[in-house]
């Protein structure tokens, strides 16, 4: 009986990892119609809206620009959207524009600081080239970012199906008690959640605490340490460097909070078993509650970094509006991530003493492909930022959680969804594999 | 007599000599050979009463602390079973979950908790665990500044007030000064009339033979002898002088 319910499971199982083979290669070649594109063109005047049609794109007759009863329009940057509203394909800054722009309607053309103005009499038009449509039709055609997106759906929803699968079996099958099943070792997660929960958060109190206890100027340092930081971003980036990019300053340091948040839980977490030896030797305690007290404690930190950053984004002058609310969404894809890198790296770093290393050079290198100090989207070429803003999570969370702050831009959705079910997916991973081992750290350390 | 506190049946661990592994080493050896592995508990089995103490001895590398750890928790063994039947054993060792930055009042918190008591009963016993220490104004100084007797004394003081069920003993009673020695000797006379369960290993053979109801004796892992405390510990010394 038992057997033959094993080999069911195991044919059920089968099916989701062929069916989910089956759905990226149908996903990879499938042969899609042109798309509709959306244009925003951002102004100093709002936002505003153009819709092409693929029927539209494919006569090529959309070269002007028209704008009713103004004398003078300042466009800042054009977005085009597909299918997916959120889903940004391609963002052109204004330096980007200008070099599509062929001739003015009665009017001027002229550079400023942070946009370009065309004027006219009574409205504002303005022709592109051929070089613009050709570049809107091959956006209407190319599906990459879609495919990429709907792959990593399928292989996360076929992880989950794996998953739920072996739930089922395990509570079919009750003699199975190994307590490796995804019922009990979830309900033990949060069990033990709910049990070392005073715990967690009292260590991580008290270790912010330790941390600046006798230094003279306390629990300033909280305060004061991200806003020499900020100071630093400032002067460096925002004076010297002088890039391209609106508000340098708050755009590299709200990122830069972000990705610290992510970095120092992944570092930690690769010599958390080492590190704690004086607790996990001498009790018993779920390896992932340190790493969430850890987590806790940089959130605190987190926190008062955050009024530094709000304090930077009054003195800008930075636009907030609706969309701002994305940027909790994006914190939380990030922390999930986080977690679940973090406790897959715990229990190999167990074994592997120079793994830190590699994970150090690792998160190094991630950070500078990640657009931390510059903007994916316009700066990489084509199709590179598509494929870094879908592949790479923390380009993705970083760009995701800036635009929402400094650009009221919604977040590009289906990507943000696709990394929060791979999250999850990780999440389970890393609780199950370090229950099923964590018995023998101990020994190892 | 009384109720079964502990059952230990046919115990074993292994420490698999994997130990620490570079990438380097990972990547060129794939995975560690069967023959690798170390038996450092080989079946053994005994069980506790209620309110009993039972001694430990056998020589250095013989399994006594790995066998203490698996009973609390801290790692299951690899064949037979631990039962505790449902009470909460406690380590004692040196400074569990110690952060040196931090005070001896949130070190005691923190300790409280790791052993799995609720942050309100530690809260509630904090005077008579400050008092027991000894510690007087340096309770609420960083504990890096504690001597290292000090910084023993507290720890000990934490395990000894906060009641667990169980608690095992792995050669702490030899800290501090000789006051504090005798108040832990007191302390121990006390638990051992209270109903607690302690498991304690030791070399002492004279604090042996004081506290205990029986003595277990273990050699390179293998199950030696279990019985009456005068018993074991002559024929544990007539062995040991070979």
């Amino acid at each position: 009986m038992n057997e033959r319910m094993k080999k069911i499971f195991g044919l059920a199982r089968l099916f989701v990892v062929i069916m989910g083979i089956i759905g990226t290669i149908v996903i990879a070649v499938y042969q899609f119609d042109n798309r509709n594109i959306k244009m925003t063109l951002v102004t100093d005047e709002g936002n505003q809206h153009i819709f092409l049609s693929n029927d539209f794109i494919a006569d090529g007759q959309f070269e002007t620009f028209l704008f009713e009863d103004v004398n003078e329009i300042k466009l800042k940057k054009i977005r085009f959207y597909g299918n997916w509203e959120s889903i940004l394909l391609k963002e052109l800054n204004f330096g980007g524009i200008a070099t599509y722009v062929s001739t003015v309607d009665g009017g001027t053309m002229n550079w400023e600081e942070d946009g370009i103005v065309f004027t006219g009499d009574g409205k504002v038009s303005f022709v592109m080239d051929t070089l613009f449509v050709e570049m809107v039709q091959e956006l209407s055609a190319s599906f990459l970012q879609e495919r990429i997106v709907m792959i990593g759906l399928v292989i996360a929803i076929a992880a989950m199906a794996v998953i739920i699968c072996n739930g089922i079996q395990e509570k079919c099958m009750a003699d199975n008690r190994d307590n490796h099943g995804p019922i009990s070792e979830m309900s033990r997660f949060f069990r033990d959640i709910r049990h070392y929960w005073q715990y967690m958060v009292f260590s991580a109190r008290a270790d912010l605490k330790a941390e600046v206890a006798d230094s003279y100027l306390n629990r300033l340092w909280w305060l004061l340490e991200p806003f020499f930081n900020m100071l630093v971003y400032v002067i460096v980036f925002g004076q010297v460097m002088g890039s391209s990019v609106e508000n340098y300053a708050t755009f590299v340091f709200s990122a830069l909070l972000m990705w610290n948040f992510f970095n120092k839980i992944v570092g930690y977490s690769v010599k958390l078993v080492r590190s704690n030896k004086d607790i996990v030797t001498k009790v018993y305690i779920p390896k992932f509650i340190i790493l969430m007290s850890n987590m806790i404690l940089n959130f605190m930190k987190l926190l008062f970094s955050m009024i530094v950053l709000i304090v930077m984004m009054i003195l800008f002058r930075v636009h907030i509006g609706i969309n701002i609310f994305w940027f909790f969404p994006a914190y939380i894809v990030m922390m999930m991530l986080a977690f679940g890198a973090g406790m897959i790296f715990l229990h190999f770093g167990v074994y592997v003493d120079d793994l830190s290393y590699a994970v150090g050079i690792l998160l190094n290198m991630l950070m500078f492909l990640s657009g931390i100090f510059y903007d994916v989207m316009t700066t990489l070429p084509e199709p590179l930022n598509g494929i870094m803003i879908c592949l790479n999570p923390a380009a993705m969370f970083v760009d995701t959680m800036r635009q929402a702050l400094l650009n009221n831009v919604a977040a590009n959705l289906p990507v943000l969804g696709m990394w929060f079910l791979i999250g999850a997916v990780m999440c389970y991973i890393g609780v199950h594999i370090v229950y099923k081992n964590e018995n023998s750290y101990v020994k190892v350390v | 007599m009384g109720d079964i506190a502990l059952e230990v049946e046919h115990v074993s661990i292994d420490y698999r000599n994997l130990m620490h592994m570079s990438l380097h080493q990972g990547l060129l050896r794939g995975d560690v050979k069967r023959a690798d592995i170390i038996r450092a508990v080989n079946d053994v089995s005994f069980t506790v009463e209620k309110g009993k103490i039972l001694g430990i001895v056998g020589r250095n590398g013989s399994g006594k602390t790995t066998l203490l750890r698996s009973i609390a928790g801290i790692f299951r063994p690899d064949e037979g079973y631990i039962d505790t039947k449902g009470n909460r054993v406690s380590l004692m060792a040196i400074g569990i979950g110690f952060n040196a930055s931090n005070t001896g009042r949130e070190n005691i918190l923190k300790s409280g908790m790791l052993l799995g008591c609720e942050l309100n009963y530690v809260k509630e016993h904090m005077e008579e665990i400050i008092e027991f220490s000894e510690l007087g104004d340096f309770i609420d100084r960083p504990v890096r500044t504690y001597s290292s007797g000090m910084y023993s004394k507290l720890s000990f003081a934490v395990t000894a007030i906060l009641d667990t069920d169980i608690m095992l003993v792995d050669e702490v009673l030899s800290v501090g000064d000789e006051h504090f020695r005798k108040k832990s000797y007191a302390k121990m006379e006390e638990l051992m009339m209270s109903n607690r369960t302690v498991l304690i290993v030791s070399h002492a053979t004279e604090t042996l033979k004081k506290f205990c109801d029986s003595i277990l004796w273990i050699n390179d892992g293998n199950f030696m002898r279990l019985g009456d405390t005068e018993d074991v510990l002559s024929e544990y010394d007539e062995f040991m002088k070979l």
